[in-house]
């Protein structure tokens, strides 16, 4: 008798849970359907809307690092400089004994560095800032700066018959800087490629030569080639480009005096070839360019048939021309190229044997004649004048390695920090930038994702072999919150997407161990959208604030109500300017197995181009023009072209 | 006898004297011109390697190279003097190269198609249409470039291209006092912005102030100059320069210039103007080239020194001198056509761009072509 009561009471009070559950779901299904314009979602967390970027990991504060970066030294070989943007500093060593005898605090993340003639003043050129700064060695002291293009990540120094110049390369805003020192201003500011990233002189001043790093986006169907620029740097009169065919991540040069060379070292990309060519070594490999004055450019490679030297950036060649020393931050190894050696197969090559030496990995033993082992990651490499020390940063060691270039032996290390192991944001990084995760050593996740970010191209990712169907590579940047992952959305998570099947995908070899994994995505999760921080909560220009009132339009100019579905705002939504949801905004190619695709977010999309998830689309305007269909992706169909630039505009403010 | 023989032998040396000073006293006249005179043309087609008869512009840049746009590519004139083309295949937007500017700066070359603008640089093209970038539209008609901005004049107004931040502006009548969107020229002025709109005169704009001037036809009428200068001489502007304080424009009937207080008209009937249909203009200090369907001028306003080329091909030039009667002599190679579509030049040579070839005008030497015009 005294159990029915009680069975009453839970039958009852299951049938208000059953309720309020089936009320609940009845509510958000109808909340998301009215927000949306959907009808076919189901439950969704709340998340996929809900959410505070102040929450987010890259919007925390983060350990800096001592890491890095540049690295000059002084005429008289004494003093080695060393350029730490995370930390804001410009430091001084001993080149003896490799202690730091003094500190600069240089605001805005200095990151190259260049030192004039007579070794009185050093400029560093911060990354974060827009500017490049000089620093007198007498009192090692900022004495002057100035506002350049934006991203500004290396610099060199030009005596040209009408005075000193530093030429600088700006990589974010896509050009030159020519700085005259004396009054400290600019000439010209001419456009580079995509990215210029590194600058060498020639030792007469008449020419510098400006690498950069990434293609610009063309037809996504044609080969990526990223350019070498030649400026006057005079004047800053732009002299001539000359394409890296199929070649792209060039992050550094230097000039081989004696021989009218401008070496740069690059990675081979062929990402129009099936990525289940890893295996065969096909899909990247390091090389070494070599160009002229005339833009005449010859590729030889750096790898050797089975090992691979990824990601190789910094290089420093000796005043007499013999050695080139170029680093790899994938493979942390230096390697020694004898130009001599390289030279002489030079003569004796018939032109077609040149064209095509970049596929003959075999060709590495007749010019490369050692590989030092560094630190993780060197990145930067610079010679004293008299050639005798070599230094390379080693930027995830927060260390310089000085190498006897006699003995080709390390003899020591300028000691900058601790290295980061207790940080797993850093160890993430440490596995970020590591080729030992892939198969024979061929590519990091950076040599895809320079810095986290694009590199600009579309792979074939699909399992099929047939060299087609090309998926656009996203960045890393601003991926916290993102999830799902990938343009079908079929990876809930980071670890998810970098883990097993990564492996038997693309690496090829054995996953990432899991607490290498939980560092790598506490890395990746670490990283802001591109210059957030000086993007974020700017004053808007009236037309930027004109193509807001676009986005977040829910009428034409005409009064005429725009469908839920297809306002802008609604799929992407912010704050991070994403629903999280697959779409289907009329971008379905012949091979596509789904109209349905990932709904990217947009901050820092100004950025991340080419556009769409096959990266058909060059640029934002393409979006709404070229690859438009029956309005699918937003209703565009009523804006002037006053109303698609001011949108663009307001894009490139998230 | 004697004194007569003298007298006589006096005589026969000032007429040889006269005889042989002849030329110099011709020199001696035009040298008083603060103009230069084409002594003869030089003419430049498809054996020189321009590959079309119909050039529209000619652009000599800094570092000395001839660049001629055409209906069929844009040319760069290379060692011994042949013409290298860029069309299509090699990257450029459309074949038809409407207007072409340097960037003083970093030596860019901008080019104006029928289909797309094109910047040419260090031997790369790239290009920017309307569905790709923030040009206005594909039409492109003239260039310039004004503190690191591009200009574009198009078929549905004129766009900028900030070249340090990569934002496009776009002025048309949605958003100025053009009267329509139809733009046919652009030029800087110092800090001014003129912009030659089909139909609707002349705009001066501000970019500091973000303010827009009309300068508009005052008579109204759509025929005849009713009242010389009272303003801009039509409101159809076909080109406009600018240089050292004076806007010249240019209408399907008649020219004008100003400068900055007052307008100055010409039509052909009533001045040495060879044709009312003027097309460009292009001056040097401050006089001006003048290129029309009947001829090339060049002239300080004062002085007009006209280019004509018969139907048989011969050419002669005209002077008219302030003071002094109009003086017409035959030239010994002519303008290889009347029609002139452009005009570049300084004070040494004069290229000009015709609907059929290429010429160059080679200075009579001792012309005083570095004069300043005294403008009244």
């Amino acid at each position: 008798m005294r159990r029915t009561p009680i069975i009453i009471s839970l039958l009852i009070g299951l049938l208000v849970l059953a309720g309020l559950g089936w009320g609940s779901a009845a509510w958000s299904r109808a909340h998301e359907r009215r927000w949306s314009g959907r009808l076919d979602l189901e439950l969704v967390s709340c998340n996929h809307c809900h959410l505070k970027i102040e929450n987010l990991p890259w919007a925390q504060p983060s350990r800096r690092h001592s890491a890095p970066a540049g690295l000059a030294v002084s005429p008289d070989n004494r003093k080695v400089y060393i350029a730490l943007d995370e930390r804001n500093e410009v430091v001084e060593a001993d080149g003896v004994t490799l202690a730091i005898t003094r500190r600069l605090e240089v605001r805005g993340g200095p990151f190259g560095l260049a030192i004039d003639a007579k070794g009185e003043r050093l400029y560093a050129t911060c990354r974060d800032g827009d500017r490049v700064v000089a620093i007198d060695l007498a009192t090692f002291r900022e004495v002057e700066s100035l506002a350049i293009g934006a991203g500004p990540v290396a610099a060199t120094y030009c005596d040209t018959q009408e005075g000193g110049r530093l030429v600088i390369a700006n990589s974010v805003s896509d050009n030159i800087s020519v700085v005259s020192l004396s009054p400290f201003k600019e000439l010209a500011r001419p456009q580079a490629g995509r990215e210029p990233y590194a600058v060498a002189a020639a030792p007469d001043g008449s020419i510098a030569f400006v690498a950069n790093r990434l293609a610009v986006p063309e037809n996504y169907y044609s080969m990526a080639s990223s350019e070498l620029t030649l400026v006057d740097p005079s004047k800053g009169k732009l002299l001539l480009r000359s394409p890296f065919e199929s070649a792209h991540l060039a992050e550094g040069i230097a000039v081989a005096p004696g021989r009218g060379w401008a070496l740069t070292p690059l990675i081979k990309v062929r990402n129009l070839v099936p990525i289940t060519q890893v295996a065969n070594g096909w899909v990247m490999s390091s090389g070494l360019a070599i160009a002229d004055a005339k833009g005449s450019i010859i590729q030889m490679p750096l790898d050797e048939a089975h090992d691979y030297f990824a990601d190789p950036s910094g290089i420093a060649v000796d005043a007499a021309g013999k050695r080139a020393f170029i680093v790899s931050g994938g493979s942390d190894t230096v390697t020694v190229v004898d130009l001599e050696l390289l030279a002489r197969w030079l003569a004796g090559a018939s032109d077609q044997a040149k064209r095509e030496a970049i596929d003959d990995l075999s060709l590495s033993a007749e010019y490369v004649v050692a590989r030092i082992p560094t630190g993780r990651n060197p990145r930067h490499a610079t010679l004293s004048p008299d050639g005798k020390r070599l230094y390379v940063s080693e930027r995830l060691e927060d260390a310089v390695l000085a190498v006897d270039t006699a003995a080709l032996k390390p003899i020591g290390r300028i000691r900058l920090g601790d290295g980061g192991q207790t940080d797993p944001i850093r160890r993430g990084e440490r596995v970020f930038t590591q080729a030992a995760h892939t198969f024979q050593r061929q590519f990091s996740c950076r040599s895809c994702h320079p810095d986290g970010h694009v590199d600009g191209l579309s792979y074939d990712f699909d399992g099929d072999g047939i060299g087609d169907n090309l998926l656009d590579n996203r960045s890393l940047q601003g991926v916290a919150g993102t999830s799902p992952l990938k343009w079908n959305g079929k990876n809930p998570s980071l670890q998810v997407q970098c883990g097993v099947r990564f492996a038997r995908v693309l690496m090829r070899t054995d996953p990432i161990p899991g607490a290498e994994l939980d560092d790598l995505a506490a890395y990746l999760n670490s990283l802001p959208p591109p210059r957030w921080a000086r993007r974020h909560r700017q004053v808007l220009t009236p037309a930027q604030e004109r193509g807001r009132r676009i986005f977040f339009a829910t009428l034409t100019p005409a009064g005429e109500p725009i469908p839920r579905e297809r306002q802008c705002h609604v799929c992407h939504r912010p704050p991070l300017y994403s629903n999280r949801l697959m779409s289907s905004v009329g971008t379905r190619g012949s091979l596509d197995p789904s109209d349905l695709f990932d709904t990217p977010h947009l901050l820092g999309v100004a950025y991340t181009a080419p556009y769409l998830h096959d990266g058909r689309a060059k640029t934002l305007e393409e979006l709404w023009t070229t690859y438009q269909t029956n309005d699918l992706h937003g209703v565009s169909s009523y804006m002037n072209k006053h109303q698609l630039n001011d949108l663009v505009e307001f894009l490139k403010t998230l | 006898m004697k004194i007569a023989g003298i007298f006589c032998l006096r005589l026969a040396s000032l007429v040889t004297l006269l005889w042989l000073t002849a030329p110099l006293q011709i020199l001696a006249t035009e040298a008083e011109l603060p103009l230069p005179v084409i002594e003869r043309f030089e003419t430049f087609g498809k054996e020189q390697g321009v590959p079309t008869n119909k050039v529209h512009a000619v652009l000599k840049t800094s570092d000395g190279k001839l660049w001629i746009g055409t209906w069929d590519g844009l040319c760069v004139r290379e060692g011994e003097g042949k013409f290298r083309r860029y069309g299509p295949e090699e990257g450029l937007s459309h074949k038809l190269v409407t207007c072409m500017v340097e960037d003083p700066k970093t030596g860019d070359l901008w080019a104006g198609t029928m289909r797309g603008l094109n910047k040419v640089s260090g031997g790369k093209i790239t290009r920017y249409f309307q569905t790709d970038s923030g040009l206005p539209n594909n039409v492109v008609y003239g260039v310039d470039i004004v503190n690191d901005n591009i200009w574009a004049a198009t078929a549905a107004g004129v766009g900028a291209l900030d070249l340090k931040t990569g934002a496009w502006k776009i002025y048309d009548h949605n958003n100025s006092n053009m009267h329509e969107p139809w733009c046919y020229a652009v030029k800087g002025a110092k800090d001014l912005i003129y912009i030659g709109v089909w139909g609707a005169g002349i705009v001066e704009h501000n970019p500091q102030e973000g303010t827009f001037k009309a300068y508009r036809d005052p008579d109204g009428d759509f025929h005849y100059d009713l009242v010389p200068d009272d303003g801009p001489i039509n409101d159809i502007t076909s080109w406009l320069a600018w240089n050292d304080g004076l806007l010249w424009q240019c209408t399907y009937f008649g020219m004008s210039r100003y400068d900055g207080k007052y307008w100055k008209t010409w039509v052909q009937d009533k001045t040495p103007l060879p044709s009312n249909f003027t097309q460009f203009a292009w001056p040097v200090n401050r006089y001006c080239w003048i290129g029309t369907d009947k001829g090339a001028s060049v002239t300080d306003g004062t002085n007009w020194v006209n280019y004509f080329v018969g139907e048989a091909g011969a050419g002669w030039v005209e002077i008219h001198q302030s003071g002094k009667a109009m003086e017409k002599r035959p030239m010994s190679t002519a303008l290889c056509n009347g029609f002139v579509l452009g005009i570049w030049a300084d004070e040494k040579e004069a290229w000009l761009a015709t609907s059929k070839g290429l010429s160059r005008g080679i200075f009579a030497s001792g012309t005083a072509s570095g004069k300043v015009a005294v403008v009244k």
